[in-house]
């Protein structure tokens, strides 16, 4: 199930490419997947390309997949070990999401973070309070 | 189990008026549990005073299950929705079908959306449907949604639904995959979908769900125990004792043990205070000292007052605290300090000393009701074990003794019951008076005198409950094992064939025996009459068990109505009585310096102890029975409330010790 599942989301992926982003298995193994990402225009990322790495459970897609940033990120909700706080991998998740819709979520959380869920307090505490220096972190980043 | 009466039970009325449901239940009754909830009163007396209106409904798996099945046809009748869909707005609603009605009649819509209860089913359906999980194409009669126009495989919603129910109850609340879908995923399809072990699973969650989202409804907390209990009384948040079908007694309130007349709050404090370290502090305040450099509590318990601190080597006098290094001839030798004495005469020790007196002394008080309170409760469990012991193999023993089928013998089993009962309520007397007449610091002369009153008509009542519990215990535990004694000196005799065992027997059971009755003693074979003693044993056990009963839940209304209130009862004019009742109490005791009612003085002692120049135990019990307000017929066991009757108003039997008036 979860093998012929992760195939066909991986042929959508090639037929029909998101913008902004692209993913694939990262060696033989099906289950183990590297994705980029491209900072959005309207975020203080634009500019930067974002590794992301994606592992599946083997009861996927019932479970969530795990997905986290290698590229370090200045943001409230990504941590320093690239854990991502986004509720659809977590308690939110469901079956009928996919891989491109995850993905597709990732980019508006870094244009769109959200400071009152924090991971990283410091961070959320400085983007609620001088959002130009968030900014500024943001793109030297 | 009876479930004809669920049909049409009024569910969501929390009156609901079939208290006899339990009684079609003999199971139970016939092996002696505790069965409370018992109406039929086929042989069973509780702990509970008879004739008192039930309080609660003890349910079984069974019986829960009916009842979630009643509330949810319940729902659909009312609301002429689907079962599924009753199902899952009764949950939504905390099954409050009022609060349900309410909103539904006030719209549907709005109530249909937040529950999930949409129907969008495309009319027109195509042949095959993409299963929005999987992406393959199926026929549509091989798919499910959940009412909505989201249609997936079976093998998803497998897969989809069985990893909700091991995430746990909140499966119960599962909606359709879709993230944007709102649907609630009917248990119809959950049924279809899931394997046998999911599909319990997901059942037990539904009754689990039926009775922690409702208040009156809680799980009995015995360990091992699957029964619920749902209470009558529409007083949720105070303690109520609940007596499940499994044996335990816990408080519907708190889950703690039963504790009536106590209320949670003090039963909490008592329990933290038992286990807590403070008193463990308490004690090293009351013993100890602090060393005076490193402050580390030091024990004294011999030698001279030339200490060393075994932490920091500080040398010190116990006395006055200051270091050795100063003591010696010139302040007049090391075993008369009298810097010491100078301390006090200033008053600088003064302070802490009179600190470590006090805390001596509400040590000691504690230590005085947390002894009671303990031993009462390991009377408790010896008892509970006795009776296992009794319902194992003594019962038999004891009904081939006596000629007596084990159906008639459970008054005994009442008897065990109401001791374990009794030893319960009065365990908890003690945390209460603990509590209830605690010195507070400041408080008038006036409230002080009115606490010490309440205390002595308290411990009065308190006194003469424990009174009637010793003999009833002494009686089922003591003189009960006389009987089945007897039976084993009996076969031994036969085995060995010497007269002189069973003889030896006999003699040490009629020794002991209860003097009152005509018959001879318990045991002894070959004796005349053994059943008459039988029968006087019997008697009396049944006789005591009620007397105990009426006196516990007399010390329980009593403190639950507020001692104020009782004393008013027994016309004992406020604030005055309490010099008298101590002369009385004094006057009486030094007359009557065996009974051990003399101990526990009487309200009306004046009276009852002109009477009680008849020595012996009838005095004394009629004493208690004056002090009680009834006398209990000896015959029938009514309690006669005219005090100076001679004869039982019901039975016309002569009062006992009447005669000798």
């Amino acid at each position: 199930m979860a093998s012929k599942r992760i195939q066909k989301e991986l042929a959508d992926l090639q037929k029909d490419p998101p913008t902004s982003c692209s993913a694939g298995p990262a060696g033989d193994d099906l289950f183990h997947w590297q994705a980029t990402i491209m900072g959005p225009s309207d975020s203080p990322y634009s500019g930067g390309v974002f590794f992301v790495t994606i592992h599946f459970p083997p009861d996927y897609p019932f479970k969530p997949p795990k997905v986290q940033f290698q590229t370090k990120v200045y943001h409230p909700n990504i941590n320093s070990q690239g854990s991502i706080c986004l509720d659809i991998l977590k308690e939110q998740w469901s079956p009928a999401l996919t891989i491109s819709k995850v993905l597709l979520s990732i980019c508006s959380l870094l244009t769109d973070p959200n400071p009152d869920d924090p991971l990283v307090p410091e961070i959320a505490h400085i983007y609620k309070t001088d959002r130009s220096r968030y900014e500024e972190t943001a793109r030297q980043h | 189990m009876s479930s004809d009466d669920y049909g049409d039970s009024d569910y969501g009325d929390e009156s609901m008026a079939d208290y006899g449901s339990e009684g079609s239940d003999q199971g139970y009754g016939s092996d002696g549990d505790f069965a409370y909830s018992d109406d039929d009163g086929a042989g069973m007396s509780s702990p509970i005073s008879k004739g008192a209106r039930k309080t609660f409904i003890v349910l079984d798996k069974d019986e829960l299950r009916d009842r979630l099945k009643a509330a949810v046809a319940q729902a659909v009748d009312l609301l002429c929705i689907s079962d599924a869909e009753a199902t899952r707005a009764l949950r939504f609603y905390k099954w409050d079908l009022g609060k349900l009605q309410e909103e539904w009649f006030g719209d549907p819509d709005a109530v249909r959306h937040k529950v999930g209860l949409i129907d969008e089913q495309p009319s027109t359906r195509r042949a095959e449907e993409t299963c929005k999980i999987c992406f393959e194409s199926f026929p549509v009669a091989d798919m499910h949604c959940a009412r909505c126009k989201h249609y997936y495989c079976k093998d998803c919603w497998r897969g989809y639904i069985q990893t909700a129910i091991d995430s746990g109850p909140s499966c119960l609340d599962l909606r359709c995959p879709d993230p944007e879908c709102k649907a609630a995923v009917p248990r119809g399809v959950v049924v279809s979908v899931a394997d046998a072990p999911h599909r319990d699973r997901y059942e037990e969650f539904a009754v689990r769900s039926f009775v922690d989202d409702q208040r009156p409804i809680v799980w009995c907390p015995a360990p091992d125990c699957q029964n619920a209990v749902l209470t009558l009384s529409d007083r949720l948040g105070v303690a109520q004792d609940i007596f499940c079908r499994c044996g335990a007694a816990f408080c519907f309130n708190c889950k703690e043990e039963a504790h009536r007349p106590v209320d949670c709050e003090t039963v909490r404090q008592w329990m933290i205070k038992n286990s807590a370290e403070s008193e463990n502090l308490n004690w090293i305040l009351a013993n100890t000292k602090p060393c005076p450099k490193c402050t580390r509590p030091i024990e004294k318990n011999q030698g001279c007052m030339h200490m060393t601190c075994s932490q920091c080597r500080h040398e010190f006098c116990w006395l006055c605290q200051g270091p050795w290094a100063e003591h010696g001839e010139r302040t007049g030798g090391f075993y008369n300090c009298n810097r010491f004495k100078k301390a006090v005469e200033k008053g600088e020790i003064d302070e802490q000393e009179q600190k470590r007196a006090h805390a001596r002394q509400s040590l000691e008080r504690y230590m005085h009701y947390w002894q009671r309170w303990a031993e009462n409760d390991s009377s408790r469990k010896k008892a509970l074990e006795q009776v296992e012991t009794f319902k194992g193999k003594q019962q038999e023993i004891l009904s081939d003794r006596t000629a007596t089928p084990t159906s008639q013998l459970k008054f005994i089993i009442d008897a065990w019951m109401q001791v374990v009962h009794c030893r319960r309520v009065l365990k908890w007397t003690y945390a209460i008076a603990y509590y209830t007449f605690e010195e507070t610091a400041g408080a008038s002369k006036e409230a002080r005198d009115r606490m010490a009153q309440h205390q002595e008509f308290f411990e009065f009542n308190q006194g003469q409950a424990e009174h009637y519990l010793e003999k009833l215990h002494h009686k089922v535990e003591k003189d009960l094992a006389k009987f089945i004694r007897g039976k084993k000196g009996e076969e031994e005799a036969g085995a060995s064939g010497s007269g002189a065992t069973a003889g030896g027997g006999g003699a040490s059971g009629a020794g002991s025996g209860e003097g009152e009755g005509d018959g001879a003693g318990p045991s002894g074979s070959g004796r005349p009459d053994p059943q008459g003693a039988w029968y006087t044993f019997r008697e009396q056990l049944i006789g005591l068990t009620d007397v105990t009963r009426s006196h516990f839940d007399k010390l329980v209304n009593e403190f639950e109505k507020g001692l104020d209130e009782a004393l008013k009862e027994y016309d004992v004019p406020m604030l005055e009585v309490a010099p008298s009742l101590a002369a009385a109490a004094a006057e009486a005791s030094s007359r009557d310096a065996k009974g051990k009612a003399a101990a526990q003085p009487s309200r009306r002692v004046t009276r009852s102890s002109k009477r009680r120049q008849d020595v012996g135990e009838d005095s004394e019990a009629m004493a208690l029975e004056e002090a009680a307000g009834f006398w209990q017929c000896r015959h029938c066991t009514y309690a006669n409330e005219d005090m100076d009757a001679q004869a039982c108003e019901v039975c016309g039997q002569p009062r006992r010790g009447a005669n000798k008036q």
